[in-house]
């Protein structure tokens, strides 16, 4: 198999990467970078500017990795690349949280963590993640159950929230051609989170989670609102429930930074053999 | 517009079942049932509305939508005549600069690399590979030319 990283992950969020290194050597499934991958480019932005130049850049990602798979953990990477993939006949793309959920198992997931993580978490879907259902055709469009079963599987609760399946106001480019859309977005998103004392958000984007995570800075500065939620990938949970020190994960250089839950990560309750 | 996705709109009832999905509809000017029936009614052209920017292509409008019109893929086509005509939103611009010149939307800095180090990962995002980057920038270059100049 091989990583498709994307922007994001490459040269912001590299904890995430890091993670699902950990988990796949963890799994016993062999993966390696995609040496050379581009942008993948983001679905809706460069579809908004030309269609065929999404087309032929995605064609150049997928071609590649060979025919081999290539396995992705960005909402908007898998998206690109996955249509493409589609359209062209050629390719095998996957999203780490649906191989995770229809490969591995969850059964196979609660026999390979080292221990349980009693946390309370908002679980945020993403847009792309589970629409639109022409092509996503392993999921419900309504009311996706992938992510809240996968948290399950690490021993945490998936908190249910107002809002649950709204977006996060980061995609189809409104985050950096409308700021303030965006943000009245993600105001509305995170008030509803924010009444049900969570430990943390839980995301399977990159690009969500600059939006949860940088955005709550950014609604500090403009709007003074504090929320104080931490943000994280679901592999960078799952890596930890799996043994990995909670610090490789990269967590601790996201803009919220939690110490209470970096501590309950270290701590987790053990797993009986 | 597409010729074919354009004739799709004309299945529009009006129910008004997509602006009562749409998130952006409630905090912004974006109407997706009322931009439907300027073009229905009055040949309005979708194109003609910058809201459009407005939408975060979440896709509930067109998984919803009774007809099976592809809203949202509408919504995207449309915004390639206003980008034409006006050019990009905001930080959009930077963004395909971005694309244009480092292959990435989001290009790496030196703080981001020093994280991978630490972390002990490769670089080999095509912004760090000359061939790569130089591969993908001219495909960029190619129709951004031809859509914004």
């Amino acid at each position: 198999m091989k990583f498709f990283p994307g922007c994001m992950i490459h040269n912001r969020y590299p904890g995430i990467e890091k993670s699902l290194y950990f988990v796949f050597e963890n799994l016993g499934i062999e993966i390696s970078p995609l040496n050379g991958s581009s942008c993948c480019p983001a679905p809706s932005i460069t579809k908004s500017v030309s269609h065929d130049m999404w087309l032929e850049i995605g064609k150049r990602n997928i071609e590649l990795a060979e025919n081999d798979t290539i396995m992705t953990a960005c909402n908007g990477c898998f998206t690109s690349l996955f249509e493409v993939s589609k359209k062209t006949g050629t390719g095998d793309v996957r999203h780490v949280a649906e191989f995770l959920y229809f490969d591995v198992g969850i059964e196979k997931i609660k026999r390979s963590i080292t221990k349980r993580l009693p946390l309370r978490l908002a679980i945020h879907y993403g847009c792309h993640f589970f629409r639109p259902g022409e092509y996503k055709k392993f999921t419900s469009q309504e009311r996706p159950r992938v992510l809240d079963e996968l948290v399950r599987a690490i021993g945490s609760e998936s908190v249910d929230y107002r809002y649950k399946m709204m977006c996060c106001g980061g995609g189809g480019g409104v985050r950096a051609g409308a700021t303030e859309v965006s943000q009245d977005l993600l105001e509305i998103k995170l008030e509803a989170i924010s009444q049900e004392e969570v430990d943390a958000i839980v995301v399977i984007c990159p690009l969500c989670l600059n939006q949860f995570d940088n955005g709550q800075k950014e609604l500090e500065n403009s709007r003074n609102e504090n929320y104080n939620i931490p943000v994280v990938h679901y592999i960078q949970l799952l890596a930890v429930a799996m043994g990995m020190d909670p610090e490789l994960t990269g967590i601790q250089w996201h803009s919220i930074s939690s110490t209470d839950l970096i501590e309950k990560l270290i701590k987790g309750e053990m797993v009986e053999e | 517009m597409n010729e074919e996705l354009a004739k799709t709109l004309n299945r529009c009832m009006q129910c008004g079942t997509c602006i009562g999905s749409c998130f952006s509809g409630r905090v912004t000017a974006l109407n997706t049932r009322k931009i439907l029936m300027g073009y229905i009614a009055k040949g309005i052209p979708v194109e003609s509305h910058d809201a459009l920017w407005f939408c975060v292509t979440c896709y509930a409008c067109q998984e919803r939508c009774p007809r099976g019109i592809p809203i949202t893929d509408i919504i995207l086509e449309a915004r390639n005549e206003l980008a034409r005509r006006k050019g990009l939103p905001g930080r959009l611009k930077n963004a395909f600069s971005y694309l244009e010149k480092h292959s990435a939307f989001v290009p790496g800095k030196e703080k981001n690399m020093k994280m991978r180090k630490e972390l002990d990962l490769p670089v080999y995002h095509s912004q760090f590979d000359e061939r790569a980057r130089k591969e993908v920038s001219e495909i960029v270059s190619k129709y951004l030319k031809e859509v914004i100049g």
